[in-house]
């Protein structure tokens, strides 16, 4: 959703002039790049309990970050008002970094000259939520409610959420680009708790898109109640592993994507890679896995989660082959490592909120489809485990070490699904993991819940996975 | 004058929200004002690759009108902006459920002794001398190993970050509570990553955090960094067992974190907690005592009050292992019909237990197991206890570290692994707000 220029700089009480004095300040004692991020988050909340929407919340979060890059060193700095006193401060603050004369960059640099193009908006808005109403919301979550427990009478406990907001966004910068947007974030979620005799289960369901209040209809909470209560009975029958190690893990479609963001989406943002800390520094054009695997991190899918018309530092929203044809093609850039490593931006510089300087982060990652279909894959494996619901991961750059907790699965015995598992931590090394990917399913297909990433700052994220075989993932279980 | 502080004019519009919410038609109106103010240097490689200012300001209100609830927040604070924001978040509240519990916490349980924010003696008045350059010299002292290398390993990167903050915060309600609380904050943090003599990278991290500059260990944090990384040279592979496992204080808090979020009264209502119908049973080992003990003068994490202004008190959390305090708020306290006491622990400490005082102690005593100094994700289902962690650190055998391990997960449930308690140390780390030393337990899951 783009705006007229105007609707952004009344919005933020300024001109193109003062904007340029204010990156003229922040590059006042020299420096090869100054921009300035102007942020107006109005975000809405509401929440079900016991059957009732009984509580909620409105809150405006105002201002603007403004940055000065001396080579790959920042000074940063951010204020709550557009006042031009207190831009000035901050732009002195942020010019701290700058060594006291002025360095002449010797690195090529790359413009995005052009005003935003509304036809290539990327966040499909019918209805915007800053005109939603709160009865509206209220009675779709008590809809949701009723659906959830009319399926189901071991539901104890229903807990429903809307969130949404709208962000007005401008960037300015010393290369005299200027771009602004508005851009949507749509959430619902629902929590059980469920019961049965002494046996007590939970889950937890989200969609979450850049799109506008359009996304809450009947089909949505269908969908979600669909979901929540998905094999409901093999919940109640789950176990740990009865002996947990090293075996084959078969990823079901979708949310396994999660491997692909712990396990080599962060080793593949540039910033750990150009200070050597990352397990793929050095294996750029090198094969790290099978051919025909292809890993993409995409900021172009309309009304997807990680959709970006820009990144936070104005570059346009690109799709990145990371991986291709099992050789590691990019890594994810900001203008930081982009200059570094002589390339391109490829518009992964992303910030939590104007409180934040930008470093890379990923958007939607996911694999491309292979040719097995998930029968086969499954039917290939003598013992191992079938995850199919997660709930978060995390990685260690320098090791490769990386984790995600299985919120359910079935163990695969003799190429069948067999009992059902839950709460299981599985842990990996991404260099070998990948290596380790030995079938690859024709199942595409990318999750739609609320995935936050959390690399020093949150920023919203999707993932997602064919169904996949790995080899010799450790499976936590009982011994 | 502390720096950043709430104004008298801040102040006064706090009052003036209040005043203006309650005009519109609300019934009770709690406002909180948080201010923050942080600079921050970061070093790589021994040179300055970051510095970074900021200065925040939010003004939180919990509206309740026709026995309805909501909360607002906003940044700009003024009237003109104010006026139209309260107005809206009035006619958000209309819209919700009526929900008849929803009230403030009543006056005789708010506190009535946090008037200057400065009671429990958190602020360094030091930290309005701070000047950048001062902040650069620290950082550039505290780094300790660019370019060190030594016989099988030399250092890719180190990563060092000083911040100093200060921290003021004010709540004021339509029934006249007015409370303050202000702290300053100095903290370091350094990551190394080194490779050893097959490429491989390992990290280490460390860190310290004090309200006073004077007891910050600026110098310690390098070192320790990098010896964390070189310790963990040469991982083995460790079978999957049960086996005794040891928890290093710095990670300890993964472990008693679940217990008390257990106990929260949201939880519980919910049925979303593996400790509900257990206040004042005997559920765990005797060997373990959580009291939550908030006044304690210039302790990281001490508080006078919770976020409703009730006033906080010394109170025993777990007791030789029954349990002895529930989380009730306001709210909870209506709707669950139980007595009210906070809102959440505020600094919850965990008592010593058997003969060992630390790691070192422990591992002698039990002879061989796991020491885990670190977690790699993993999680825990509030509702049944079960958990499932990655964990990495030592296999220790004869009471000595033998080799590096990680690459594993432990699974259990928390009921039987605090009954699994071995011993808990007198090794707690005061940098943190939740004081728990190292602690040992037997007969642990791993999976390797």
């Amino acid at each position: 959703m783009i705006g007229q220029k105007n609707y952004y700089t009344d919005l933020f009480s300024i001109d193109v002039p003062q904007m340029e004095r204010l990156v003229g300040e922040a590059l006042s004692g020299g420096g090869d790049y100054a921009d300035l991020y102007f942020e107006n988050t109005a975000f809405r909340d509401l929440y079900l309990r016991d059957g009732v929407v009984s509580s909620g919340g409105y809150h405006i979060d105002y201002g603007v970050g403004i940055r000065t890059l001396v080579g790959e060193k920042t000074g940063y700095a951010y204020t709550e008002s557009t006042d031009m006193k207190a831009m000035l401060s901050a732009a002195q603050a942020a010019a701290a970094i700058s060594p006291g004369i002025f360095i002449p960059s010797d690195k090529p640099t790359v413009a995005f000259k052009g005003s935003p193009n509304p036809s290539a908006d990327r966040y499909p808005v019918e209805r915007d939520w800053r005109e939603w109403d709160t009865a509206e919301g209220a009675a779709f979550l008590g809809r949701l409610d009723k659906m959830i427990r009319a399926r189901d009478s071991r539901v104890v406990k229903v807990i429903g959420m809307i969130s949404c907001q709208m962000s007005d966004i401008m960037m300015f910068n010393s290369r005299g680009e200027l771009k602004y947007d508005t851009r949507p974030m749509g959430t619902v979620a629902v929590s059980l708790v469920m019961g049965s005799g002494d046996k007590v289960r939970n889950n937890h369901v989200s969609r979450s898109y850049r799109i506008g209040a359009e996304m809450l209809t009947d089909a949505l909470a269908e969908e979600m109640a669909g979901e929540a209560l998905r094999n409901i009975d093999d919940r109640f029958e789950a176990k740990r592993p009865e002996k947990g190690g090293a075996m084959s893990v078969v990823m079901g479609a979708g949310a396994s994507g999660i491997l692909l963001h712990e396990a080599m989406g962060h080793a593949f943002e540039a910033d750990f890679n150009r200070k050597g800390q990352s397990v793929f520094s050095d294996r750029m054009g090198s094969r790290i896995c099978a051919g025909g695997i292809n890993i993409v991190d995409d900021g172009t899918i309309r009304g997807n989660r990680g959709a970006l018309n820009f990144d936070d530092e104005g570059v346009p929203g690109q799709k990145t082959y990371m991986v291709e044809d099992g050789v590691l093609a990019s890594y994810l850039h900001d203008r930081i490592s982009a200059s570094w490593y002589g390339v391109r931006p490829t518009g992964n510089g992303r910030r939590e909120s104007f409180r934040y300087n930008p470093v890379p982060r990923m958007r939607a990652t996911y694999m491309e489809g292979g040719n097995s279909t998930p029968e086969e894959i499954i039917s290939s494996v003598k013992k191992g485990i079938y995850v199919d619901e997660f709930a978060n991961g995390q990685v260690k750059i320098g090791e490769g070490d990386f984790t995600f907790y299985v919120k359910s699965g079935y163990m695969i015995e003799n190429g069948r699904l067999g009992r059902p598992v839950c709460d299981l931590n599985i842990i990996g090394n991404g260099p070998k993991a990948l290596a380790d990917i030995v079938a690859v399913g024709n199942d595409a297909r990318i999750d739609d819940g609320a995935w936050t990433c959390g690399k020093e700052q949150n920023v919203p994220v999707s993932c997602g996975i064919p169904t996949v075989r790995v080899e010799n993932l450790i499976v936590g279980g009982e011994n | 004058m502390i720096p950043w502080s709430i104004t008298p004019e801040e102040a006064g519009i706090m009052k003036w929200s209040i005043e203006t919410a309650l005009g519109m038609g609300a019934s009770q109106v709690r406002a909180t004002l948080n201010k923050s103010m942080m600079d921050l240097v970061q070093m790589r490689d021994g040179e300055v690759d970051k510095v970074s200012h900021s200065g925040d300001r939010s003004l939180t209100l919990n509206i309740y009108a026709d026995n309805r609830y909501g909360t607002f927040s906003v940044n700009r604070l003024d009237k003109e902006h104010l006026k139209d924001f309260i107005a809206r978040s009035i006619s958000i509240v209309r819209l919700l459920g009526e929900d008849r519990f929803r009230k403030l916490a009543p006056p005789q349980r708010k506190i009535g002794c946090a008037t200057t924010g400065l009671e429990l003696g958190l602020y360094d008045s030091g930290y309005g001398n701070m000047t950048p350059q001062r902040r650069r010299e620290i950082a550039a002292d505290a780094c300790g190993a660019p370019g060190r290398s030594a016989d099988g390993w030399k250092v890719i990167s180190e990563e060092l970050e000083y911040s100093d903050s200060i921290y003021d915060m004010m709540i004021m309600d339509s029934e006249g509570l007015e409370c303050r609380h202000t702290e300053s904050s100095f903290e370091i943090g350094c990551e190394t990553t080194i490779a050893d003599s097959e490429g491989n990278r390992l990290s280490g991290f460390w860190w310290d955090s004090q309200s006073f500059l004077s007891r910050l260990d600026t110098l310690g944090c390098s070192r320790k960094a990098l010896e964390r990384a070189v310790a963990q040279i040469g991982p083995k592979a460790f079978g999957s067992c049960r086996t005794n496992m040891i928890v290093e204080n710095e990670v300890a808090s993964k472990l008693v974190n679940p217990l008390i979020s257990a106990l929260n009264a949201f939880s519980l209502q919910q049925g979303n907690s593996f400790l509900k119908d257990t206040l004042g049973k005997k559920v765990f080992s005797d060997g373990l005592s959580i009291t939550d003990m908030p006044l304690e003068q210039g302790a990281n994490g001490a508080r006078l009050f919770d976020s409703e202004g009730v006033a906080a008190a010394v109170r025993p959390i777990i007791e030789n292992g029954t349990v002895k305090t529930y989380f009730v708020n306001t709210y909870m306290s209506g709707k669950m019909g139980l007595e009210p006491t906070l809102e959440d622990a505020i600094r919850p400490v965990v008592g010593s237990h058997g003969p060992w005082k630390d790691t070192s102690e422990m591992m002698a005593g039990l002879g061989e197991g796991i020491l885990v100094t670190g977690f790699n994700g993993g999680n825990s289902n509030a509702a049944t206890g079960d958990f499932s962690y990655g964990v990495e650190g030592f296999a220790f055998r004869g009471g000595k570290i033998v080799h590096p391990v990680r690459e594993m997960v432990i699974t259990g449930n928390f009921m039987e692994l605090w009954n699994n308690l071995a011993g808990i140390g007198c090794d707690a780390r005061t940098c943190m707000s939740k004081i728990i030393p190292s602690l040992a337990f037997t007969n642990v899951d791993f999976s390797a």
